[in-house]
């Protein structure tokens, strides 16, 4: 189950402090169904403003956002989002955090817990699925996050940075197993990330932004075999030639800030 | 076992321990208090004539619990609050509810209920009494309107404060409107809104002392009238006695009620710092 993502022409920005910030400028983007694609920008390009779009927590001021070509009109069960932040619900289990969503569509309580259950066991917490997410650990607590947006079965899975807060061996762990996810499930990803080698270990594509204001800078396509890793050479190279993408965008004047100040992007 | 020490480990204890081993040690410390404040007051009575000592006033509390009089104060202050401030419940989180989720409802009305929660509840009794009638019901209807404005702010403060992630989550899980309150707002702003509730408490109880100063028999829980008798007799071993009792049902509403339910919905959310080693 997947469906394919439009952006037309998106220009989108916000009232800061009384001013007018600009978040996006002029993005288009052709996600086909199916498709992982991976956005990789520094802080501040717009990345997140672009899946809350297709998410339906925000409406493009100018411009379209189509699902299957059907204009996204605000939050529905098809498109899920996993967020940065793990965003359990802290009164509830695990078990009870993965039947939420279940609920609200309204599955019936018997089949809403083996559903609940067998997603658990897919991303390994099926001995922690009676604890609350403060009991978890990160990676586990992103796992139960992941295992929430699945249980909807969504057509779109939108990610935004969602191992940036994690350990290293927990990262590549999850990087190995949210492709396997993929493979099984075949539901589009649009996978945000400001690490520009997590973005070519995981995506078919690249597509690499520059901030102030938001915008695409040009895309790579990743044609290596599944899974990848992160140490990979091949990986390295291709990182080494979105890294070139960005650094164009600085030298033509755009903001891609450097390591050690604000927003800077890591290799 | 210092009471500081016990202090911090006790969530967890109640939690981890099944057996009442360590909810006996959590009443070490309070225990030792009332053994301190019952010296404290020995020595006070000793000073001054006119206050009964401990002593005078266990034999007063042996003789009221033996006629039934201690019983029915301690039932009838039970069921006149219990009623009343389950009403206030009610009114105080649905109304904080409402305010929160509208802009110019809450700009309207949060200085009313600030200045309503700051001032003393008991300046409606003469009004209330005149208006409804020297009834229980009419001291009722005091208390819950004393207790509702904290209730409400407290709602309205706790609801400001839950995080915009999870609400994020909750619409993008398919929630909207009054199950989206139902299922993640109220959840998560439970235990901000106990603590408007427990300030509702201290404060219905006031109103309802106020209540009973005021005129008697008015809320017919029998406080007045140990209150009457006090003032006509100068005697005040009666009414040191009923301090007691309603000091002891305090204490215990605060312990096995406030306490209990703060404590479960901490630990359920991981506010309790499960303390050293880690």
């Amino acid at each position: 189950m997947s469906a394919s993502v439009r952006l037309e022409a998106i220009t989108q920005s916000f009232a800061r402090r009384g001013r007018r910030r600009a978040a996006l400028s002029g993005v288009s983007l052709d996600i086909e169904a199916g498709e992982f694609v991976t956005v990789v920008g520094p802080s501040g390009c717009g990345k997140s403003t672009l899946l809350d779009l297709v998410a339906g927590h925000t409406r493009p001021q100018r411009g379209s956002v189509t699902v299957d070509g059907v204009a996204v009109s605000g939050p529905g069960p098809e498109r899920m989002i996993v967020f940065q932040e793990h965003a359990l619900f802290p009164w509830l289990s695990v078990q009870a955090n993965v039947e939420f969503g279940l609920r609200s569509a309204g599955v019936d309580p018997a089949s809403r817990a083996g559903t609940a259950h067998a997603w658990i066991a897919r991303v390994g917490l099926a001995d922690a699925a009676h604890l609350h997410p403060h009991e978890l650990s990160g990676g586990m607590r992103q796992r139960a996050a992941l295992a929430r947006a699945l249980a909807l079965a969504p057509q779109v899975l939108l990610m935004d940075e969602p191992f940036s807060a994690l350990d290293a061996p927990s990262r590549d762990r999850l990087h190995v197993e949210l492709q396997d996810l993929w493979r099984e499930t075949g539901t589009t990803i649009i996978f945000v990330t400001h690490n520009v080698r997590e973005a070519v270990v995981l995506g078919d594509r690249v597509i690499v932004m520059s901030s102030g204001p938001g915008r695409i800078m040009g895309e790579v396509s990743v044609t290596l075999p599944r899974p990848r890793v992160v140490e990979s050479g091949r990986v390295v190279d291709l990182a080494q030639q979105v890294r070139g993408l960005l650094d164009e965008a600085d030298q033509m004047g755009i903001a891609a800030p450097r390591e050690g100040q604000d927003g800077y992007v890591t290799i | 076992m210092s009471p500081s020490s016990g202090a911090l480990t006790r969530p967890e204890q109640d939690e981890s321990s099944p057996a009442g081993h360590s909810r006996i040690r959590a009443l070490v410390p309070l225990a030792g208090v009332a053994a301190l404040l019952t010296a404290a007051w020995g020595i006070a009575a000793w000073v001054a004539d006119a206050l009964p000592g401990p002593t005078a006033t266990v034999a007063q509390l042996w003789e009221m619990a033996a006629d039934g009089r201690a019983g029915s104060i301690l039932w009838r202050v039970a069921v006149f609050m219990g009623v009343s401030f389950a009403i206030a419940m009610v009114l105080g989180i649905a109304g904080g509810l409402a305010i929160s989720m509208s802009r110019w409802a809450d700009r309207g009305l949060s200085a009313y209920l600030a200045a309503l929660q700051a001032m003393p509840t008991s300046m409606w009794i003469p009004v209330v009494a005149i208006l409804l009638g020297t009834d229980v019901w009419s001291l009722g209807a005091v208390v819950t309107l004393g207790a509702v404005p904290a209730i409400m702010l407290g709602t309205r403060t706790a609801v400001r404060n839950v995080p915009p992630l999870l609400l994020r989550a909750g619409r993008t899980l398919g929630e909207r409107g009054t199950s989206l309150v139902i299922r993640v707002v109220l959840p998560a702003a439970l235990p901000g809104i106990m603590t408007g509730v427990e300030l509702g408490w201290s404060i219905a109880f006031r109103s309802l002392v106020a209540g009973e100063i005021f005129s008697g028999a008015l809320s017919g829980t029998g406080i007045g009238t140990v209150i009457a008798r006090s003032r006509r007799t100068g005697d005040l071993t009666e009414m040191m006695a009923t301090i007691v009792i309603v000091l002891v049902f305090s204490v215990v509403i605060d312990r096995w009620v406030f306490s209990r339910v703060q404590a479960h919905l901490r630990a359920r959310r991981g506010l309790v710092d499960p303390g050293l080693p880690h």
